[in-house]
């Protein structure tokens, strides 16, 4: 786990004082407190973000089968006003790396994705059953003739679980990669965050992979996608 | 060796994943690199690898994309 490359100029003690294009730069500097615009570039900011929080919560609609219409609109509406918060906390910290308003949409969906997390963890948190389990699941792979050697792989893969895992990357492996749970739910149900789980996971695919190979059952060499 | 393409997905760990939190201060960029058509792969590689594996990182990223399209870049005044 690494920490993306940024270019020097970005953290450069001698920052401008409204960086960016132009249109950035115009929303920076209109969003500091004491601009004479100040009120009409928060207003027209956060009504574009309540219309961009609407618009993902009805994406995401799939995780919030307990929320009615209205509820959606104050949903929408708390998520940009958190959003809008955070903004105007850290409008100096706005680098011009990308237009502001992207930069200001990211603020939006990440409350978002936070709340649909919540909501969907209060309304359905994992099950004991998604958390602990027995036997990997003989879903994997429907082939005719290597039934045999399937059983083998998954008795294999199951062995691996239960001796190379920790307790904690064996209920996080469970949970995500055998029964689906999401990771942003797991990660409040263990009062967790969704990078500590993330990195939970990846070593827990890793030792299984690295086992299987060990015990003769290689898994497809993992390729860079388009 | 066996090729199960399920297997292979259940187990995927790619080296150079930069893991989720790298992505949040870079969000905003990568998006806007795809909206210019480019390759954000080239500036932020393991940021790329990991957008192909971790569901929530990819639900936020195509949030951000969808708000930038349909929302585009307005201006305060």
């Amino acid at each position: 786990m690494s920490v993306e490359p940024t270019p020097t100029s970005a953290t450069s003690s001698t920052r401008p004082a409204a960086p960016g294009d132009p249109v950035s730069r115009r929303w920076v500097e209109q969003l500091r407190p004491g601009h004479a615009r100040h009120q009409q570039a928060v207003a027209k900011l956060h009504d574009v973000l309540e219309r961009a929080a609407l618009h993902e919560l009805h994406r995401r609609r799939a995780q919030l089968r307990a929320l009615s219409g209205p509820e959606f609109e104050d949903v929408a509406q708390q998520c940009a006003n958190d959003a809008m918060m955070n903004i105007l906390a850290k409008v100096d910290d706005f680098r011009g790396l990308s237009r502001f308003t992207t930069w200001a949409y990211k603020f939006v969906i990440f409350e978002v994705s936070g709340k649909v997390a919540r909501h969907a963890w209060q309304q359905h948190p994992p099950s004991t059953e998604e958390m602990v389990w027995e036997q990997v699941p003989d879903t994997l792979g429907d082939r005719p003739g290597d039934q045999a050697e399937r059983r083998e792989q998954l008795a294999a893969l199951t062995q691996a679980i239960h001796e190379d895992l920790t307790p904690r990357q064996r209920e996080v492996f469970v949970a995500i990669a055998l029964n689906d749970v999401s990771i942003d739910v797991l990660a409040l149900e263990l009062g967790s965050n969704r990078n500590a789980i993330y990195k939970n996971l990846f070593d827990a695919r890793r030792k299984l992979r690295a086992r299987l190979a060990d015990a003769g059952y290689p898994v497809a060499e993992e390729k860079a996608r388009p | 060796m066996i090729d199960l393409n399920a297997l292979d997905e259940l187990l995927r760990a790619q080296e150079g994943d930069a893991g989720c939190d790298a992505g949040v201060p870079i969000m905003d960029q990568y998006v806007d690199i795809v909206l210019r058509g480019e390759d954000p792969s080239k500036q932020f590689p393991g940021t790329t690898i990991h957008l192909r594996v971790c569901p929530g990182c990819q639900a936020d990223r195509d949030g951000v994309l969808e708000a930038a399209r349909r929302f585009g870049d307005l201006a305060p005044d």
